[in-house]
């Protein structure tokens, strides 16, 4: 059972971890060189405009008061308008269209993660030492140590390129308005409650690469992962006992074993799935969908504060939720597990 | 425990995720209009690849809508060109709003835009305007817009002004800095009386910062109008996603000037050259810009694109900080480094050939440009012995202060700086590299920390006094500058930052000061050629690069003409 005073216990222990973050990240914005005032006014412009542009924006205010400013608007989830990125834009409203793109293609990657991965880590253990292993773990190591950056290209220049099956990059075709059926913000989702099915199978044609470029990567990881702990549990007592009892192999794997080895693997999922929502920046960047790591990324690049410390802080916290769902998801596979 | 428990928290726990992750999507849905709904007919048409997209669709039948796609580096941070001086953003906003003034498209000349008639004159500008014109939202074009769009923009006392946190510096730098009032006269008539003669101020009309909003707009929208433009433009906005970085345009079908031929323009993001390129050559994408060397080679080979070139107004140079180094207040010095220095191979080499050596401050195709010019040649011996007459045979030691991200007029600037440092190393000169990125480094230069740095300029109005007076004149009054001396202290009041050089040379000054109050274009001419031939001798920046712009066209698009000002000319694209 999950008691909710764990749960409550855990939510509260989230202050002094976004406090320290957004403290973190309010001192290293303000500790590295660049006025971002001199970044918006532009080359253009003169010193009593630069001065003109720090006064509206109380950049001019001494450092304590920023900070001041910057925590309570913080707590209310109020992180001001975007400097550059979008102009004069809330960063609240710039993270509502940017992290559904960031959070569609985590699903989907760490879905093909999962699915592909647990599979091949039980086959591994079970037919530990077999050819199945053997090209399993090769593989799995194989999708770890590739760089996105290396297979990313060269997928784009096999299936859209040579093959011509696939699209370079975005999220759906730029021919359809994807805007004007907006709802949840992830197009595979929209364009389904839309009943748009050609839109679908666009979005669903550009979801294919990076999907699977991410989703190879944690696919390795949770394969191998799955592995070793499946082989640590089935040598254990009572895995013996059930065979000997006479159940099917099977049977003893996936109903004793699996629930028992999945307890590791949930961790590694948790943490590679939060890991995702902070910006798969590197496939983001190659296939052209701008997500939340991008958008960091640029931010940090051209000085827009408010974008900067919003986007880290939503990170931190969803990290966080994740991590706590992880925790959750724990006593769900083993009562035993202590709250 | 019960098992029942444990799967009613598993449901109950996965419940609470979806509606956690529902209520966070439902929140992100903005308003949305509901005219903009995406229907079969403009999907697929248009002739969009079919291997590579929807695959077979109905293709180029005469019904569907024509839309063209071109692809970019970034997506605009707002749609008011009020609101920012990004080029990124003047690409969009051209094709929503006109100017009073336009540039012939592909070249520098004027010509009419929502004037019909301009002059100036002393210090008064004439305009009449075109009769007829309507806005997007119904609107008729008047004087009164101007006037209301204008003020918005510098006048702080104007009910509707947007804001000193959301005004550009193009208010003050092009518009406000120089007019004086706007007198209207009837609704098509009015006057401009500017604070000084000033020569370029027709051109500072024609550009994109320049451009006229309804007035109706401004007063319903405020500083939203950078979301809802409502301009005279060949295109009004369908449709802006700020979530997959896309800005859809329509035709205005009551567009008073060419075209536009095409029913819908899409302006898609692609940060990365190479997936851009990737993206044009498999039929994706019709025009893209912001190309470096490696990009535009992949065009060069793609089967259904072309590269189309054409010589931009721009300029990539090293400048010497002559308040900082007393080495570089020697003019035998600053030449001797322009020797030393294989600008050739740096353009042809490092850049790939998508450049030219520079001579002067000033570009090709702009008034004044000198072309008996030619580069500073590649002569290490001819740098020894100018560097042994000045009393640094020994050599000496410099800064040079570079950024990292590439820019068009130095697509490399880490590797030209190494290529830099090696040449002065044969000449005896060490030169130490510091790298930044580019706000922290413009704050940096601009302060006047460096020794030496790089830097460029693209133009604003391709007039010669945006290059001659804006980066190489002081600006400060007569009397701060000290007599038999050619440089000034960053510090002096006043002093223009631009000129990262401190050079302050009461000749150069004198003649770039005529050319800007001279209305004579032959007399121009002259008093910029001298000046280029002073800045030329002179030397106070070794003068990198004029770059090309680059942009890749499909090979259905036609009636496409890459610009080196404004633009690009979408309403005069058409799709085979």
């Amino acid at each position: 059972m999950i008691s909710s005073r764990f749960v409550l216990k855990r939510l509260l222990l989230l202050v002094p971890v976004l406090v320290g973050v957004a403290s973190l990240v309010f001192s290293i914005l303000h500790l590295s060189p660049g006025d971002p005032a001199l970044t918006i006014a532009g080359e253009r412009a003169s010193e009593e405009f630069v001065k003109q542009v720090e006064e509206s924006l109380g950049l001019n205010d001494p450092i304590w008061v920023q900070y001041g400013r910057f925590i309570a608007d913080a707590a209310q989830f109020q992180f001001g308008e975007s400097f550059i990125i979008q102009r004069n834009t809330t960063v609240r409203e710039v993270l509502v269209n940017k992290l559904p793109v960031t959070l569609e293609l985590a699903i989907y990657g760490q879905l093909i993660g999962v699915f592909l991965g647990i599979p091949l880590g039980i086959l591994s253990a079970v037919k530990q030492d077999s050819i199945t292993d053997h090209l399993t773990r090769i593989g799995a190591l194989a999708g770890i140590s590739v760089p996105i950056f290396w297979s990313g290209p060269l997928l784009i220049l096999l299936f859209a390129q040579v093959l011509g099956v696939l699209p370079t990059s975005g999220r759906i075709s730029v021919l359809y308005n994807v805007e004007a059926i907006r709802v949840t913000g992830l197009v595979t989702v929209d364009t389904l409650i839309a009943g748009e099915w050609d839109m679908f199978v666009s979005a669903v044609r550009h979801m294919i690469l990076p999907a699977s470029v991410i989703g190879v990567y944690s696919m390795a990881l949770i394969s191998r992962m799955m592995r070793s702990s499946m082989l640590e549990v089935i040598r254990q007592d009572y895995i013996r006992t059930a065979r000997a009892k006479g159940q099917g192999a099977k049977i003893t794997v996936l109903k004793h074993g699996f629930r028992n080895a999945m307890i590791p693997v949930i961790t590694v999922i948790g943490i590679q799935f939060g890991g995702l929502l902070g910006g798969a920046v590197l496939t983001e960047t190659v296939f052209a969908i701008g997500g939340i790591g991008t958008l960091l990324v640029e931010a940090i690049k051209v000085g827009d504060y408010p974008i900067v410390q919003g986007t880290v802080l939503t990170f931190a916290f969803l990290f966080t939720l994740v991590n706590l769902g992880v925790d959750i998801t724990y006593s769900i596979l083993d009562p035993r597990i202590e709250q | 425990m019960s098992q029942d428990g444990n799967t009613v928290s598993r449901r109950r726990f996965l419940s609470a995720a979806g509606t956690a992750a529902a209520t966070a999507a439902l929140a992100g849905c903005s308003g949305t209009s509901d005219t903009e709904t995406t229907t079969e007919e403009n999907t697929g048409g248009g002739g969009e690849d079919t291997t590579a997209e929807e695959g077979g669709s109905d293709g180029d039948d005469g019904g569907s809508p024509k839309v063209l796609r071109y692809g970019r580096g970034s997506h605009s941070p707002t749609l008011d060109f009020q609101n920012s001086t990004s080029g990124e953003v003047a690409k969009v906003t051209e094709q929503l709003y006109d100017t009073l003034i336009n540039f012939e498209p592909g070249k520098s000349t004027l010509t009419q835009g929502l004037a019909t008639e301009y002059s100036l004159d002393g210090k008064t500008a004439s305009i009449k305007l075109r009769e007829g014109v309507k806005f997007h939202n119904g609107e008729e074009f008047t004087a009164q817009d101007f006037v209301a769009t204008y003020r918005r923009f510098v006048d702080s006392d104007y009910e509707h002004y947007a804001g000193d946190d959301y005004v550009s510096a193009y208010g003050p730098f092009t518009l406000g800095a120089w007019i004086d009032e706007i007198q209207v006269d009837g609704d098509y008539s009015m006057t401009i009386q500017l604070t000084q003669t000033y020569a370029p101020f027709l051109r500072n009309l024609a550009m994109f910062a320049a451009a006229v909003h309804s007035k109706a707009a401004i007063e319903e929208y405020g500083t939203e109008l950078n979301k809802n433009p409502v301009g005279t433009g060949p295109f009004q906005l369908s449709n802006l996603d700020d979530a997959n970085e896309l800005i859809r345009l329509e035709a205005n079908p009551d567009y008073w000037g060419d075209g536009p031929d095409v029913d819908e323009v899409v302006f898609v993001t692609i940060g990365q050259n190479s997936t851009r390129a990737q993206s044009l050559a498999s039929g994706e994408l019709d025009i893209i810009d912001g190309l470096g060397a490696q990009s535009s080679i992949q065009i060069e080979n793609a089967s259904n694109a072309e590269l189309a070139r054409t010589e931009g107004i721009n300029i990539g140079y090293m400048a010497f900080n002559m308040a900082s180094r007393e080495e570089f207040r020697d003019k035998r010095v600053r030449q001797a480094v322009s020797y030393a220095i294989n600008t050739e191979a740096i353009v042809n080499e490092i850049y790939s050939g998508f450049a030219t050596q520079a001579s002067q401050p000033l570009p090709p195709n702009v008034l004044g440009h000198n072309d008996s010019l030619d580069p500073y040649p590649y002569d290490p011996e001819k740098a020894k012995s100018l560097l042994e007459e000045a009393g640094y045979g020994d050599g000496f030691t410099f800064e040079l202060a570079t950024f990292q991200n590439p820019r068009g007029y130095n697509p490399s600037p880490i590797q030209t700086a190494e290529t830099v440092a090696s040449n002065l190393g044969d000449v005896g000169i060490t030169v130490e590299i510091n790298q930044q990125s580019f706000g922290p480094f413009l704050e940096y230069t601009a302060q006047g920390r460096h020794d030496a740095c790089f830097l460029g300029w693209y133009t604003d109005n391709a007039d010669p006094d945006n290059f001659m007076y804006v980066l190489l004149h002081p600006q400060v009054e007569d009397d701060k500058l000290t007599e038999g001396q050619d440089w000034v202290s960053f510090d002096t009041e006043g002093y223009n930052t631009s000129n990262r050089s401190g050079w302050a040379n009461k000749e150069y000054m004198d003649l770039v000061e005529q050319g800007q109050s001279s209305y004579d274009d032959a007399e121009r001419e002259e008093l910029y050629k001298e000046a280029n031939q002073l800045a030329h001798d002179e030397a106070p920046w070794v003068y990198l690069d004029y770059a090309e712009e680059l942009r890749g066209v499909s090979k259905r698009v036609s009636g496409f003409k890459p610009a080196a000002i404004s633009g690009p000319y979408l309403n005069l694209v058409s799709l085979n």
